[in-house]
């Protein structure tokens, strides 16, 4: 072959790559348009008409702990979760978590825990979520955490805690 | 470069006169080649875009064996005992075998000393993290045998960040004098080869030993934020929980036989890879306070073995070999993270280069690969009540009972006992023609990558980074299709290269978030995809003046999915444009011994807003780096400083591929490092 020859093939082999890499592009760029068809934000926790259970609140073991909080999406919700852990060591979550009286350090010997996930209807941007949870009897009083999780249909994940404090 | 794939090499005086806190740092200053940053002295190699099980580094040909998987593990490799750094971008399955899909780092460090002894001394420090270290190598021969001796130090503090606090699931950790707490970490490498050099045959036997402790960002490891009792500021040099430390021992043996037109060729080795994680003792969920601090623990073993012929017949070049590899892993702690396996795989490949003529070679291949693998099963050590199932669907507006019922408990099964063997044929066609000043290459080729244990087996709580992760046992092989093209000219003062890239993965495995949950996590479960990815490097260099020397070079990356459940999206770690020029000025001396540089060197990194869930977008920046060397003659003997400035502005920025940008941690701010090297 001519130096010539190969010296075109070539030039023409490497414009159809970058043909086919430019087309299958631009293809894929009108029917997913990164920013209008591709959900990039998370959902929300956002307060409802009365927000519970809130920082700093006290509960007696035996007590219902009504959760009321509004859930928000710009596309679809997921679900969500809730998860009841103590702070008997002071680990702290939040700013606005943290800032609550605690009770002095100490072991658990029976704390409670509690981790359960619901689902939300599906088709909904926003959801009021009422879950009523009642705290066992036999559990250690103390400084508790109360974590909400919920999630998007894309996979997005937003947070929220919130410290409470379960007496006698 | 008569090769029809892209290949850039790094030789020493690179790596010395670019040193940075790890390997993978300095080399990342080659176009396509990217450092995920773990730590201030770790991170895991980056090939134009592709880490992890998917770039293979060798050294001297055999397949490094660390825990590439991990997320916060980085490579186990002593940067001052390599003598040169070859970096293949693009696939190269087809002599490297499984995992070389997105490319191979091959580090040399067996290069035959020609002097009867010469020896090096290096002194280095960073004033960002306060390093310091000491390398020492010593090299000679006495007729047929020769030795190399290497031994390398290193002790780091907590790297300095130009934030004083850090956002992290909402809650805010104030920092200390800006320093991200508890990052400080230490290194300890030994390497001794013995070689003989005869007419017809060379061996040589290699011992190494890398061993390293660093310490993980102190408030945000492990299942939540939390405070601690530790007392993290009272010094920045230890390291307290949570750490984890690592010791890689490498005993190898290379063999070849020549003859006038060819050649044999064996490597051999054993691998012994030993990582733990400590972090304090906590309580999750239904898992009680553990008795001590041994959060994860891995030891890997791996014996490699590879063979490989060379022949030249007229105007063919023929290489065939063939490699095997086993490999046990053991898992231990309280954290479940990776099943305990097995693994065996073997290959063997043919390929031919055709010289039609001094300018124009063909180049084709094929290989097929068996891999199997056995997975054991794991359960937990602590046991988790099983509850009533909770599959009342609630409608808007009914309260839910959140009662739970309690009932018996069991041990959970983590990862079932599983068997698993993988086939794979891959092949690889390409042209080298040289046209006067130009060069042109074109090379396109198939790759494969066989599912890991994690991607496999894995089915429970990742306690590095608050998620469930699920594997998938029916996963098959990953295969990627690439088209190279390599465009080279040198014109005289000018010298440009223009490497673009075609890809596509017909099942890229990928980990996927869910809407789901499970045990109080979010649920992410393992997945194949078909991926595009596209893109190209091209650099220019410009002797202006014989003394001065511009250097320009940038790359580009677009990758998306084309079908699943994140169909659109784009890969998790996708690196953003960048570009960088270089201003190099020459000491105006013929004599190399006195030889001396300036540069200044502005980077520009691009944004990066093409995400998939969890990422975060991760605005562009700029950088202003600066470095000045020059080398002295001290009778026989040789000084050589070299000094280095880096993001000399003090600027804020995030890089979208570290493994702390998750948590929102900057990169290192200003930095200053030295070298002074005494060669005799």
């Amino acid at each position: 072959m001519k130096r010539s020859t190969i010296y075109l093939l070539y030039i023409f082999f490497a414009a159809a790559v970058m043909g086919i890499a430019g087309s299958l592009t631009s293809c894929s760029s009108d029917d997913t348009d990164d920013t209008t068809v591709n959900d990039l934000e998370k959902p929300e926790i956002v307060d409802g008409d009365l927000p519970n259970p809130i920082d700093c609140q006290q509960y007696h073991r035996g007590d219902v702990i009504a959760f009321r909080y509004t859930f928000t999406d710009n596309a679809e919700l997921g679900n969500f979760n809730i998860e009841i852990h103590n702070n008997f060591d002071h680990h702290t979550h939040s700013t606005s978590a943290g800032d609550c009286t605690l009770d002095p350090k100490k072991n658990p010997v029976s704390p409670w825990v509690y981790n359960q996930d619901y689902p939300i209807p599906s088709g909904l941007k926003s959801y009021d979520a009422k879950v009523d949870i009642t705290c066992p009897k036999d559990i250690d009083p103390g400084d508790y955490h109360f974590m909400v999780r919920v999630t998007d249909k894309s996979g997005w994940q937003q947070l929220k805690a919130v410290s409470i404090k379960i007496l006698e | 470069m008569k090769s029809a794939l892209n290949v850039v090499r790094a030789n020493q005086k690179f790596i010395e006169e670019n040193f940075s806190g790890s390997l993978m740092q300095t080399l990342s200053r080659l176009p396509g080649v990217q450092a995920m940053n773990v730590g201030s002295g770790e991170s895991k190699p980056v090939i134009r875009g592709l880490g992890f099980n998917r770039v293979l580094v060798a050294e001297n040909g055999i397949k490094h064996e660390g825990q590439q998987w991990g997320d916060d593990h980085g490579l186990e490799i002593d940067q001052y005992a390599i003598d040169q750094a070859e970096v293949i971008k693009g696939p190269a399955s087809l002599t490297y075998g499984s995992d070389a899909i997105g490319g191979v780092i091959n580090l040399k460090s067996n290069t035959m000393p020609l002097k009867k002894f010469a020896g090096q001394v290096n002194l280095f420090g960073r004033t960002n993290n306060e390093s310091i270290g000491s390398s020492v190598r010593l090299t000679g021969r006495n007729g047929k045998f020769w030795y190399k001796a290497n031994a390398t130090w290193m002790d780091y503090a907590d790297y300095k960040v130009p934030a004083d606090s850090i956002e992290y699931y909402s809650y805010w950790i104030k920092l200390k004098d800006q320093r991200l707490r508890n990052t400080a970490g230490r290194e300890m490498d030994g390497n001794l080869m013995l070689g003989y050099a005869g007419d017809r045959w060379n061996t040589s036997f290699r011992i190494a030993d890398v061993n390293a402790k660093a310490g993980f960002f102190a408030n945000a490891h492990g299942l939540e934020v939390r405070l601690s009792d530790i007392d993290y500021d009272s010094s920045r040099r230890d390291i307290d929980l949570p750490y984890h430390t690592v010791n890689h021992f490498w005993v190898s043996n290379h063999t070849d036989w020549n003859w006038a037109d060819g050649m044999l060729e064996g490597n051999f080795a054993y691998q012994n890879n030993r990582q733990r994680e400590l972090a304090e003792p906590v309580s999750h969920g239904y898992m009680p306070i553990p008795t001590n601090a041994l959060e994860r623990s891995f030891t890997k073993q791996t014996f490699s073995a590879n063979v490989k012929a060379m022949q030249q017949m007229g105007k063919h070049d023929l290489q065939a070999g063939g490699n095997v590899e086993y490999q046990r892993n053991r898992q231990g702690g309280w954290g479940f993270i990776l099943p305990d396996f097995e693994q065996l795989t073997f290959g063997v490949f043919a390929m031919d280069k055709w010289n039609l003529s001094d300018k124009l070679s063909l180049t084709a291949g094929a290989r097929f690969d068996r891999g199997s693998m056995r997975i054991h099963s794991y359960h937990d050590w602590y046991k988790t009540p099983l509850k009533a199932s909770t599959s009342d669907s609630p409608m808007d507006g009914t309260v839910l009972q959140g009662t739970l019922q309690q009932g018996d408990s069991t041990y959970m099964e983590r990862s079932a006992n599983l068997r698993r063997s993988y086939n794979s044929f891959t092949w690889s066609v390409g042209v080298n023609r040289m046209l006067g000043d130009w060069v042109l290459k074109l090379n396109v080729g198939k790759s494969f990558r066989m599912p890991i244990a994690k991607e496999l087996g894995m089915d429970g709580v990742n306690y590095n980074i608050f998620r469930y992760e699920k594997g998938n046992t029916s996963l098959k092989p990953e295969e990627s299709y690439q088209v190279d093209a390599g465009i080279v000219c040198e014109k005289g003062v000018l010298s440009m290269q223009l490497t673009p890239y075609l890809n596509y993965f017909p099942n890229y495995i990928y980990l996927n978030p869910t809407p789901q949950y499970k045990e109080g996590l979010q649920l992410y479960y393992y997945t194949q995809a078909k991926v595009l990815r596209w893109g190209f490097e091209a650099s220019v260099s410009w002797k202006i003046l014989p003394y001065l020397k511009l250097d320009a070079d940038g790359e580009y990356l677009y990758a998306r999915q084309l079908s699943g459940e994140k169909k659109g999206y784009g890969l998790p770690f996708s690196t953003p444009w960048s570009a960088r020029a270089e201003l190099r000025y020459l000491l105006p001396t013929q004599n190399p011994a006195k030889s001396g540089f300036v540069a200044l060197e502005w980077q520009v990194v691009g944004t990066q807003d093409i995400i998939v869930p969890p990422e975060e977008k991760t605005k562009g920046h700029q950088l202003l780096n600066a470095s000045i060397g020059k080398k002295f003659k001290l009778g026989e003997n040789q000084l050589e400083i070299t000094l280095r400035g880096e993001n000399l502005l003090g600027k804020r920025y995030y890089d979208h591929t570290s493994y702390y940008r998750l948590m929102g941690v900057p990169e290192p701010g200003r930095n200053f490092s030295a070298m002074v090297s005494w060669n005799f």
